[in-house]
């Protein structure tokens, strides 16, 4: 019996983290901008010992200013969407739940699109109001999703769906009775977009900032990994094994639900991700959620980093939005995904 | 409790063999419960009160009709109800006053098998008993995996160790599941109605694994059934249950006594007393 | 497993994601970037602030521009500014010859990259149901000069041409090209002046029923030949219900072709529509179809202005036969686009 220890986990996650590597290198290399590896590696050297100044300002512009930032969000929102969507398949025991299912992201995009609103010239304010919106969602879908004290996976599914789609209308009722403010950007945004550059001039702060909240989330919810694998085969069996549900679904419920939150407070509702990269983790690596977790969080930036890179790369100058990318890539391997459990 | 205490604890566990004297697993004290106390939607349902003891390597068979009450004491005794009064015990602690883990550790609980989301193999599913020993975010140990192995083996399970779950037919899930109950290093083996979908062939041998078992073992084996000729066969102790109330406790001998039972099962019976002193039931030729 | 075993796990695990992040958190604009844009002029360059009142710096020699859309595109070829034309979106094909610049990728979502490549020293957009307030944004904050205009009226048509045409540091040609279109304005302003309001229906869209609100340039546009809009919304692009076009019976529908218009050709095709076809305006065949340059707010649209003028008040022009340079717009067919011949002729 080969048991799962923390060693083969740390090996599959290095090998998944080289993987990630090169996927980022490429994705530096590829764009719109003509920039020779040389040129990149010196530029990046450069910076790195403390010669900014040197470096020539376009290089820097289009490195610093463009990739860097846009490869970094594709890694946290990648990240942020798998985790999410592996915690969601367990906690709503639905192999076909993805991050959005609990409208997470309905409400995201009702606190933007207000945000557009009534603050258009706040920067900031739509990933401030995106993610106040999602928390609302959170907390009511929460409410609603109980049972006996306790959140229900078939009660939660319904609230979920039910707010979602209440949601959604609503949002259809004010972009077409708003006026003519900016909606054309809520489209965008509303299909999943990483070129929106960061709303600050202090880069850096603002990316540490989203991955300690990635940290903190993903971790909580990587410390009930042994609960989930057990309620995966029964919550009476798993209750019967000293797991506290309660509590987990809990844990799960609001560590799945703040990264789907921070996902798309930044970059708008990107589909497929969240529920196809658990899958792949899955038949690669099995369904182990010690090993599913961090395997999905690295896999989920993978898939990310690769789409943004042919969103903007694929038809050139024309960028798409990465949210088509998903989906185009997408929808061929949910297929060959569903024809493989018809065995 | 700490790891270390707690894995201590399992292994002190493994050392007390048959060689011990009669150790008392199982005390209930005139525990009574009602699900109208809870739920007010519930039906009127009171249960007990019942007293009953389980020593260390006996099969006690909780007996009776539908609906008598049987699977809301089991669950009782499970931990999942708070008695409404009265005392259960499980090796001399309170179980109201155990936390999870540590019930886990005592009481294991084998139920119909929900079903599996993803594939999961034989091995990953037993090795999951070990769970209420140790921390929250843990690998298995080299401890964890031989009594797991150990667990496939009581069961005769051995060969299907790298097999998928959902591959295995009703009978081998049954013992699978029954190994990973066995993996929780128990002092109490629940089971609810365990013979429902087998035949005749499978229960028996159901019950021959579980007498053995119990034989083999230090815990106490508690289950409920309806089947009254194989619990009179292969139990030590019987509870007779109708209607919530705890009729008679005893051997099977003690117990089963023809107007009793024609009065608990609505049935023409007859009850035959064997060389073994083990009664058999019959339906009674007259009507 | 002891916590600190636990704890030196979880940060293995999650260390791959912090990796590539410590690079791109070393990132930002900083000094180094806003080498682009200088922030404080010197002899070399100029400072004028744009119609939404950002400040914007460019050399004085002006030799890059890249446009974010086609109206900005068209205005930069009739003040004959192309050849500093470096760079213009996919969709801008007035004049045809726009075609042929190197392209930046769509209105909405221009490729930032390959803005850059092309190293402009200034980006003109549109504002409001022009480009994106996050494209501008963007591109200042990655040091890049942004001049952004606001079309809003016919006058600030012009008004936003002689601005390009300053911010090129070529104000006289910009003068005369703009004091010729205003003119034309005045000549035409000059002749609807006694005469009522006709009152439309500009047609965005046919199905469903969209028409422009009263604070776009189109509204404007209407006006300046001599007609007015019979919806009043502060919506931009409000999606109307025939019943209120019932109520409120146009005397005149006009349509401009274009994808969304596309099967409305002729006068005949809206007396096939149910509804429509009942209408006072298309029984009487007040129908009048508009070249697409009324779609956009550029020099183009004046010569739209002038063809529906035409069409709405014919009275106002039969006078001076000799002194009309625009034939009538006959029912039913589609005007011709200004090609480069005729922006010369446009320009005087």
């Amino acid at each position: 019996m080969r048991t799962l220890t923390a060693r083969r986990v740390v090996a599959i996650c290095a090998l998944l983290s080289t993987i990630l590597f090169v996927a980022v290198v490429i994705s530096l290399r590829l764009g719109s901008y003509p920039i020779a590896v040389r040129d990149i590696v010196m530029t990046l050297f450069n910076k790195a010992i403390g010669r900014g100044d040197e470096i020539p300002s376009e290089f820097s512009v289009v490195i610093f200013g463009l990739r860097l930032p846009r490869i970094a969000l594709g890694i946290l929102v990648g990240a942020s969407l798998s985790t999410a969507g592996a915690g969601f398949q367990a906690l709503l025991r639905n192999p076909l739940a993805d991050p959005y299912v609990l409208g997470v992201s309905s409400g995201a995009a009702l606190g933007a699109i207000l945000s557009v609103i009534w603050a258009p010239q706040v920067t900031g304010a739509i990933q401030i109001a995106a993610f106040i919106g999602a928390a609302v969602a959170i907390a009511a879908v929460y409410f609603l999703g109980r049972r006996g004290g306790q959140l229900d996976s078939a009660t939660l599914l319904l609230a979920g769906i039910i707010s979602a789609s209440f949601l959604s209308a609503i949002i259809m009722f004010i972009m077409t009775t708003l006026s003519g403010r900016d909606v054309r950007g809520m489209a965008f945004w509303l299909m999943g977009d990483l070129s929106t550059p960061p709303p600050t001039t202090h880069v850096k702060e603002w990316l540490g900032f989203l991955f300690a909240i990635f940290l903190v989330a993903a971790g909580a919810m990587y410390t009930t990994s042994s609960d989930l694998n057990l309620i995966l085969t029964g919550e009476q069996e798993a209750r019967h094994l000293g797991v506290n549900l309660r509590r987990v679904k809990l844990v799960v419920y609001v560590s799945a639900s703040v990264l789907t939150g921070l996902a798309v407070s930044v970059s708008g509702a990107i589909g497929y991700v969240g529920l196809l990269v658990p899958h792949v983790m899955r038949m690669l690596f099995g369904t182990d959620y010690r090993l599913l977790i961090p395997t999905s969080a690295i896999g989920g930036a993978i898939a990310l980093v690769i789409a943004d890179l042919l969103a903007r790369t694929l038809v050139a100058p024309t960028e798409l939005p990465v949210g088509a990318m998903t989906a185009i890539a997408g929808a061929p391997v949910f297929i060959y995904l569903i024809r493989r459990r018809v065995r | 409790m700490s790891a270390a205490a707690r894995s201590g604890a399992s292994v002190a566990h493994h050392l007390v063999g048959a060689g011990q004297s009669e150790r008392t697993r199982l005390k209930v004290e005139q525990a009574t419960y009602a699900y109208s106390a809870t739920d007010r939607s519930a039906p009127e349902f009171t249960l007990g009160p019942v007293s009953f003891e389980a020593r260390q390597s006996e099969l006690v068979t909780i007996l009776g009709p539908n609906a008598s009450g049987k699977s809301t004491l089991l669950r009782l005794l499970a931990g999942m109800f708070k008695a409404l009064s009265g005392r259960i015990e499980v090796d001399g602690l309170e179980i109201g006053d155990l936390d999870l883990l540590r019930r886990a550790q005592k009481i294991a609980f084998v139920q119909q098998e929900s079903e599996l989301l993803f594939p999961l193999r034989v091995w990953e599913y037993v090795l999951q008993g070990r769970y209420p020993y140790g921390r929250r975010l843990r690998f298995e140990s080299e401890e964890d995996s031989l009594l797991a192995g150990n667990a496939l083996s009581q069961v005769g399970a051995d060969s299907f160790r790298e097999r998928w779950m959902n591959e295995l037919s009703g009978g081998e899930k049954q013992r699978v599941i029954l190994a990973r109950a066995l993996a929780q290093q128990p002092s109490l083996l629940l089971l609810d109605e365990p013979t429902q979908h087998l035949d005749i062939g499978g229960k028996v041998e159901l019950l021959r694994r579980l007498r053995k078992l119990a034989d083999g073992n230090s815990y106490s084996v508690i289950v409920v059934t309806h089947e009254l000729n194989l619990a009179a066969e292969f139990s030590d102790r019987v509870v007779l249950l109708h209607k919530g109330k705890s009729l008679r406790v005893g051997t099977p001998a003690q117990v089963y006594d023809r107007a009793l039972l024609e009065e608990t099962f609505a049935a023409p019976l007859e009850v035959e007393m064997r060389p073994s002193g083990r009664p058999r039931v019959i339906l009674s030729s007259e009507h | 497993m002891p916590a600190i075993r636990q704890a030196r796990l979880l940060a293995v695990l999650l260390l791959p994601c912090f990796v590539p992040t410590g690079i791109g958190a070393a990132a930002g604009p900083d000094a180094s970037t806003a080498k682009m844009q200088s922030s404080s002029p010197d002899s070399s360059s100029r400072v004028v602030v744009d119609e939404m009142g950002r400040i914007v710096t460019v050399p004085k020699d002006l030799r890059r521009i890249v446009s974010l859309a086609p109206s900005v595109t068209e205005m930069i070829y009739a003040l004959n500014l192309d050849d500093r034309l470096a760079g213009d979106t996919d969709y801008c094909d007035v004049p045809p010859a726009a075609k042929l610049k190197p392209h930046v990728g769509s209105f909405l979502n221009p490729s930032l990259e390959s803005i850059i490549a092309l190293h402009p020293d200034v980006v003109i957009a549109v504002a409001y149901s022009g480009n994106r307030e996050e494209t501008a944004d963007a591109l200042q904050k990655l040091g890049v000069a942004v001049y952004v205009i606001n079309p809003q009226t016919v006058p600030r048509i012009l008004d936003s041409m002689s601005g390009i045409a300053k911010l090129a540091g070529d104000d006289k040609r910009g003068a005369e090209v703009v004091s010729a279109l205003k003119s034309r304005l005045d000549v035409l302003q000059k002749r609807l002046a006694d005469l009522p309001l006709v009152h439309v229906l500009f047609v965005v869209q046919l199905e469903p029923l969209i028409t422009a609100g009263q604070h776009t340039f189109i509204a404007d546009a209407l006006r300046w030949a001599g007609a007015e809009s019979i919806v009043v919304s502060k919506v931009d692009w409000p999606k109307l219900s025939m019943e209120e076009v019932v109520r409120l019976q146009p005397d005149y529908i006009v349509v401009a072709p274009g994808p969304m218009t596309d099967s409305v050709s002729t006068v005949t095709d809206l007396r096939k529509r149910v509804v429509w076809r009942d209408l006072l305006a298309v029984q009487a065949g007040h129908v009048a179809i508009v070249s697409e340059e009324i779609d956009r707010p550029a020099p183009g649209l004046i010569d739209a202005i002038e063809q529906l003028a035409h069409e709405i008040h014919p009275t106002a022009f039969s006078m001076n036969a000799g002194e009309d340079q625009y034939p009538r717009l006959r029912l039913g067919s589609l005007s011709e686009k200004c090609n480069s011949a005729r922006w010369q002729a446009c320009a005087h």
